[in-house]
């Protein structure tokens, strides 16, 4: 069962939490493409939030391509290949540049080097890469990057 | 389009004359969106419970106009339609004679056609209520459960709920927030609640008002609201110390603490823009927000 936490008072809007859980739960493979998701009612109830903040997560994922929803018969882990696949590039990297901001300014703080932060980015990808094959059938060239 | 369960426009209401005239709900304009869960927020004495009141018909505004499923509460014969459609947990939660169970028949009474006994024994068991301890003797727990026990088994579209959180213990809370979302929400109900509960309608409201002295503050979809508001902290010289989006500002070091209440990004971009440096950026809690928009009130006033 997939365990979601919501913590109302940190300030982050609750769908965006949400949207944030699950595409983790996704990525380091606690998730799998063709599990089902617990319905918005459900979720709802178990976290105690508004069934139309979770309803407003799924959508918002549903978008992305991470999930897909089978009319009358639930919502499921989308293929990997789907994620993202209707975003332009562009709007994914508008997407990741908030996050790119704040790497720039915590390590600048701190007095560390942008080679140091290349490295720490690439070994964080290796470790995601490692625990998805170990969760996961290798992945297939579909998974690859098709935009670029 | 949206379809609102409690709209108003300009609705006031005053008490007294004279000298001792007391504006208890001023230029108020709300609303509701029908299956929502909206939580009005304010401090003692905000207006909450005098709007509620209205909404109910149970007092008449001075100016301005109030409609639920728009109708009129006040004036017959809108008052007994208005009146089927809506549930309601009175502030002091009433029951001072009988018992929760006579409470409930009669109740059941009043809404033969859409009062729910399955229901009521449903809630009567997750809320553990006893039903036939006299009311003056049932803590006030219990008296907010009989009362909440009441409103949703009768299961009308609109739900107004008065201070529903007073007296429950934790995990009796936690059910009804529960309750509220499960039973509430599935049939597609509007649940309007006032309290300074914060965390609690932080998880389950998705529309807040908040109102204070009479006012409405701020109104939207919480997540929205979340959105825009940010505390930015920037130093830098010559920094603008008011403008549209600046809820109040306070130095903090030999910087400047912001709190702003919209686009916050394009106001960061901006400050960088002249040379000052952003050194962090935070979303704020609820609890943050309501304080930072009453505390400035309640400055404003000292200074005028």
């Amino acid at each position: 069962m997939l365990s979601l936490h919501i913590s109302a008072s940190s300030g982050v809007p609750v769908y965006l939490q949400l949207e944030q859980q699950i595409k983790h739960s996704i990525s380091s493979g606690l998730l799998q493409p063709g599990d089902q998701l617990p319905s918005t009612r459900r979720t709802a109830a178990e976290l105690r939030i508004n069934p139309n903040t979770v309803a407003r997560a799924f959508q918002n994922l549903e978008r992305d391509g991470v999930i897909r929803t089978v009319p009358g018969g639930g919502t499921f882990v989308g293929e990997a290949a789907a994620a993202g696949q209707g975003l332009l590039k562009s709007e994914k990297l508008r997407r990741l540049r908030p996050l790119a901001n704040q790497l720039a300014v915590e390590a600048a703080q701190l007095r560390v080097v942008r080679e140091d932060v290349a490295r720490l980015l690439n070994e964080a990808f290796d470790a995601l890469h490692s625990s998805t094959d170990r969760s996961r059938k290798p992945k297939s060239s579909a998974t690859a990057e098709t935009d670029s | 389009m949206t379809s609102f369960a409690i709209q108003t426009r300009s609705l006031t209401k005053t008490y007294g004359h004279g000298t001792r005239k007391v504006c208890a709900v001023d230029d108020l304009s709300l609303n509701v969106p029908s299956g929502s869960i909206y939580g009005l927020l304010g401090r003692n004495s905000a207006g909450k419970t005098t709007t509620i009141r209205m909404a109910l018909g149970l007092a008449r505004p001075t100016s301005g106009s109030l409609e639920v499923f728009g109708l009129h509460p006040f004036d017959d014969p809108d008052r007994v339609t208005v009146l089927q459609q809506v549930g309601y947990v009175p502030e002091d939660k009433g029951l001072s004679v009988g018992t929760p169970r006579r409470l409930f028949e009669t109740n059941r009474a009043y809404y033969p056609n859409t009062w729910s006994d399955a229901l009521a024994r449903t809630l009567i068991e997750r809320l553990e209520l006893p039903l036939d301890t006299p009311g003056l003797k049932l803590s006030l727990g219990n008296k907010t459960k009989a009362a909440l026990i009441c409103a949703i088994a009768q299961r009308s579209p609109l739900l107004i709920l008065d201070e529903p959180t007073i007296g429950l213990d934790p995990v009796v809370l936690d059910t009804l927030l529960s309750i509220l979302v499960e039973e509430c929400m599935s049939e597609g109900r509007t649940v309007f609640l006032s309290s300074h509960q914060l965390h609690e309608i932080e998880r389950i409201a998705d529309w807040i008002g908040i109102m204070d002295c009479g006012h409405l503050m701020l109104e939207g979809r919480l997540d929205d609201i979340r959105a825009r508001f940010r505390r930015l902290i920037v130093s830098g010289t010559s920094l603008p110390q008011s403008g549209p989006s600046i809820v109040s500002t306070r130095p903090s070091g030999r910087g400047t603490e912001y709190i702003l209440q919209q686009d916050p990004e394009a106001f960061a971009a901006d400050l960088a823009s002249n040379g000052a440096t952003i050194l962090d950026s935070a979303p704020l809690s609820l609890n943050d927000i309501f304080l930072e928009l009453c505390r400035t009130r309640d400055g404003k006033e000292v200074e005028a």
